[in-house]
């Protein structure tokens, strides 16, 4: 087809086959005729590595979550409490996490660089690699572009949030708007993959047949690679409209809701482990009003809870069925909240020292790494930028990030900062 | 003797190409390339389908296609073409299209997308001069009747200024020869991001005091840039320079003596030393053989759906022209003929290269799509698949006078994509918001290959608003399809409507048993027969 190289394409082998293994992403799509077999949904559930990335934007507070130091001059009003790994203490407003901290990692030693908001949340999610004057994506998009989805039904790359949603091709940075996110508003799907009304499910299937053989007819005589790709859009279409299951919060058992919360961050959690269950590769979660610059000590005892325990819920289902060997969950902002206590009782943005929690896919049970002053203000040991965060959850995913290039334009890139190093001490 | 001979041979061969009108040169070298069978001339109806989207930005009405398959004149297609290169509808489509390609969807600066699209559409109507258009962009300062051309510079941000100039007028990407030369294109240097960045760096907003407008106006240049390659120790300075040309000095004057005119009407005083008119100037030059080749390259690519070098940013010796003998004489025609838009986007439209089929020739499975053997199928632009539905629906003329009552509410766009927002757009302003948002790229990205997407095969197969447009109202396509008689009339209709053709045979005994299955539900089996040509690929492509 093509001689020249598509200007995305990197040059693995899976592009030179086809465009359709190119197009597995929200944009494109992977063509498989029928729905999948049982057999093999149960299989990408055993095997296909999986992430939940959830984002508490603005900024979360360590001092209040998972880096309590109550005797230090820093120290907020709450009280610490014992976790399930002897020694390790919490803040008393994450008790389901204190539950199950040997199951989880935490790291208290994050180091950034970005005090700002508007450049931090970018930065952080695109990893902040080495400026070689491209605009890097997301890690969502990333991962669907490194791993494609991990079931060809399903967008690989899902993003959860408050409001509203659609189709947001941005985030894929350099790789197109191909590897963008289809984004759920309050976690509802995007009104497009429901039938209009009026349309029965015989006549859409009618009509379907009447589309799909006048394509037919047109693909006799014809060659191009743009016919296939147009069509595999549509199969991938309606593959996503067969499983509306998927967003659907009647199959729930009611105690899940009472175990993730009712608030907006629980339930869309909760929908998160729907889709990790049913293969998407890579779901994000957001949660916005972190920003504690006032009060944040009346305004951490509301929302912290409201992340505690719907995290230690999807780390005891994925456990439960068997997911969380192949399935990474992250906790994390854009970075951190100042020791110093402001005059409107607020902390303003720490991105000197801060702490996030992860759990799954090769990261180590129980262990909470990283030393700090006293105050817990600044890192003592080793501490870690966001490009050892991308090394460590590149390789928690299989992918070598010293090896790994995109190509772009003839230029090979790193997929992570050159000069970081995964985070061995929370990997097994 | 013999080199007499020679000599007579080489003249007649001389005298035989000059005369020879650059269309057939296309299908001589095109065919010296193609390696294999060609597809034959596209039928009257592929060919004018194709003819009026790529040159009116839209399909034919069925009575178009009805008449032009009657009409017997051997010279149809010609004349066809003149028409539509002299039509409003050509100056609008490619307003559209050459903004896209130019402004990519960003809306920066204080000159509005009105103000800029009657600029281009002005010209555009008239003799569209490719190096004329790039002068007064690169060149503006806002004053005159240009001021419009201000928008391509967006917010004066020198690095934007720098990298775009090189992209979209030179065909260099040079985003990454900012901090050292290119790593694989071994012709693109750091320098020659810094020389052209050394034109730019001079140029500002100002407000002028009295009529409170924007202007762009230049500072007083006194030294060279410098750059450092992130790979590198020392430092380097540059002057003005383009990419293959000569340094530009730049003068030293006595304090006091540095403007050409004094600081006056509200806005400052205008140096004489003005590298960013100088730019204006050198670029757009028949001499500047990359400046010349980008445009060529970007006309034959809007036309012909790939570029010679493709991607269009890309134009380098690693990504040569897939016809370089062709590249080379258009390049040199262009110029001579003044850069003359209309006349390349002519003469690409007289070749039969251009009026090929689609279809593979006899017996050949695949063809590469940079030796033209077939027409290459373009995918239409975000503004033409509205258009097109419209049109081919029959809701052009009450849909694009829809105007929301002036004390409507604004309408929820996201909304409507999630639910939240149940109605339908009561303005054609937000019906087309809701279709860009469907189909076009995110701000700042170029349109250039075909991304069909889960989300937009989402939107044509189950959005309210198409729906509702293929119901039986307002003398549209369904509404005359429910008061013909017989199948044959209401697929020959229908497919004229459509997919501006005659249906086949088959494709008429598909719509006849399809309406016997359906006898209880005519108008809405109308609408399902209407809806999958709809959502066919034949209609989304031009081809």
């Amino acid at each position: 087809m093509n001689t020249q190289p598509h200007p995305h394409a990197c040059h693995s082998p899976e592009h030179g086959v086809s465009r359709r293994a190119m197009l597995g992403t929200v944009g494109g799509a992977v063509g498989f005729g029928s729905l999948m077999q049982p057999a093999v949904a149960e299989a990408i559930k055993k095997t296909e590595k999986r992430v939940c990335l959830i984002w508490l934007d603005g900024g979360i507070s360590q001092y209040e979550s998972w880096h309590p130091l109550p005797n230090s001059k820093y120290a907020g009003p709450f009280r610490n409490i014992k976790t399930s790994i002897p020694g390790v203490h919490f803040s008393e407003l994450v008790p389901e996490t204190a539950k199950i901290a040997h199951k989880i990692s935490v790291i208290r030693t994050m180091e950034t660089k970005d005090p700002n908001h508007s450049s931090g949340v970018p930065r952080i999610q695109r990893g902040d690699p080495i400026d070689r004057g491209v605009t890097y994506p997301y890690l969502g998009s990333a991962v669907a572009k490194l791993l494609g989805p991990a079931n060809p039904e399903l967008p690989p790359y899902i993003w959860i949030k408050p409001g509203n949603g659609g189709f947001l091709a941005k985030e894929g940075g350099f790789l197109g708007a191909q590897y963008g996110t289809l984004a759920l508003g309050d976690g509802k799907p995007p009104i497009h993959i429901h039938r209009p009304e009026g349309v029965s499910a015989e006549v859409d299937a009618a009509r379907n047949a009447l589309r799909q053989k006048a394509n037919e007819r047109f693909k006799a005589y014809r060659g191009a690679s743009e016919i296939d790709a147009y069509e595999t859009s549509y199969d991938m279409a309606r593959q996503l409209m067969a499983r509306k299951d998927i967003f659907d919060d009647s199959k729930l058992d009611p105690k899940d809701a009472e175990r993730y919360g009712t608030h907006p961050l629980g339930r869309h959690v909760l929908r998160a482990r729907q889709l990790l269950e049913a293969g998407v590769r890579f779901v994000k979660v957001n949660s916005y009003h972190w920003d504690t610059h006032g009060d944040n000590f009346n305004m951490s005892q509301r929302l912290i809870p409201q992340v505690d325990r719907p995290f230690a819920a999807l780390v005891n289902d994925l456990e439960e069925r068997g997911m969380l060997d192949n399935t990474l969950v992250i906790v994390m902002s854009e970075f951190g909240r100042t020791p110093i206590i402001n005059s409107r009782l607020g902390r303003d943005h720490w991105p000197d020292c801060w702490s996030i929690a992860l759990a799954g896919c090769g990261i180590k049970r129980g262990a909470v790494v990283g030393e700090t002053t006293k105050d817990g203000a600044w890192v003592e040991s080793e501490g870690y930028d966001i490009g050892h965060l991308f090394h460590t959850i590149f390789t928690l995913l299989g992918i070598n990030p010293r090896k790994t290039r995109y190509r772009f334009k003839g230029q090979k890139l790193a997929i992570a900062h050159d000069d970081c190093e995964p985070i061995k001490e929370v990997m097994q | 003797m013999r080199a007499i001979m020679v000599i007579w041979l080489l003249l007649t061969a001389l005298s035989g190409r000059a005369a020879e009108p650059l269309h057939q040169a296309i299908d001589r070298l095109i065919a010296a390339g193609a390696g294999g069978p060609v597809a034959g001339l596209s039928d009257d109806a592929e060919f004018f389908r194709r003819v009026h989207l790529d040159l009116a930005g839209n399909v034919p009405t069925p009575a178009a296609v009805r008449a032009f398959l009657k009409n017997s004149a051997k010279d149809k297609r010609t004349k066809l073409i003149h028409q539509l290169l002299a039509g409003d509808a050509f100056a609008a489509h490619w307003t559209d299209r050459l903004t896209v390609m130019l402004l990519e969807r960003q809306n920066l600066g204080k000159v509005t997308d009105d103000e800029w699209r009657t600029f281009l559409t002005k010209q555009l109507k008239g003799k569209p001069r490719w190096d004329a258009l790039a002068r007064e962009m690169v060149g503006a300062t806002g004053q005159g009747e240009a001021r419009p051309a201000m928008k391509f510079l967006g917010t004066a941000n020198h690095h934007a200024m720098t990298e775009n100039v090189a992209r979209l007028f030179l065909g260099m990407d040079l985003k990454c020869a900012k901090c050292h030369d290119h790593p694989s294109v071994d012709e693109w240097k750091q320098v020659h991001y810094w020389g052209l960045f050394a034109y730019l760096n001079q140029t500002k907003n100002a407000t002028n005091s009295k009529d409170k407008k924007a202007y762009l106006v230049e500072g007083v240049a006194t030294a060279k840039v410098e750059f450092q390659s992130v790979f590198k120790v020392d430092k380097e300075s540059i002057g003005p320079r383009l990419p293959g040309g000569q340094e530009v000095a730049i003068p030293t004057f006595e304090k006091g003596q540095e403007f050409a005119q004094p600081a006056a009407n509200g806005l400052p005083g205008v140096p004489k030393f003005r590298p960013r008119e100088l730019l204006a100037r050198d670029l757009t030059t028949k001499g500047n053989a990359f400046f010349v080749r980008n445009a060529v390259n970007r006309i034959w690519f809007l036309m012909m759906g790939r570029g010679m070098s493709h991607s269009l940013d890309e134009v380098h010796g690693q990504n040569p022209p897939s016809h370089p003998k062709l590249m080379a004489l258009m390049t040199k025609e262009f110029a001579a003929n003044g850069f003359d838009i209309k006349w390349l986007v002519r003469e690409i439209a007289l070749s039969a290269s251009y009026q090929r089929s689609s279809r593979l020739p006899e017996g050949v499975k695949d063809v590469a799509a940079d030796r033209y053997r077939t027409a290459h199928p373009k995918a239409m632009t975000p503004e033409q698949i509205l258009r097109a539905v419209l049109q081919a629906t029959g809701n052009t003329k009450w849909v694009t006078a829809l105007k929301a009552p002036a004390n409507a509410e604004k309408f929820n766009r996201r909304g409507y994509f999630t639910g939240t927002n149940l109605e339908l757009p009561s303005s054609y302003e937000e019906v087309k918001a809701l279709w860009l948002l469907t189909y076009a790229e995110p701000a700042g990205m170029a349109e250039e290959d075909f991304l069909p997407g889960l989300n937009k095969a989402l939107f044509l197969m189950n959005d309210r608003m198409i729906q509702d447009w293929l119901k039986p109202k307002h003398g549209n396509l369904v509404e005359r399809l429910t008061k013909l008689k017989t199948p044959e009339a209401v697929a020959e209709e229908m497919y004229l409507s459509m997919l501006a053709r005659l249906p086949e045979a088959e494709e008429v005994a598909t719509v006849a048993e399809y309406l016997k299955a359906n006898e209880q539900r005519r108008p809405a089996a109308l609408s399902d027969l209407a809806w999958a040509l709809l959502t066919s690929t034949e209609f989304r492509l031009n081809h």
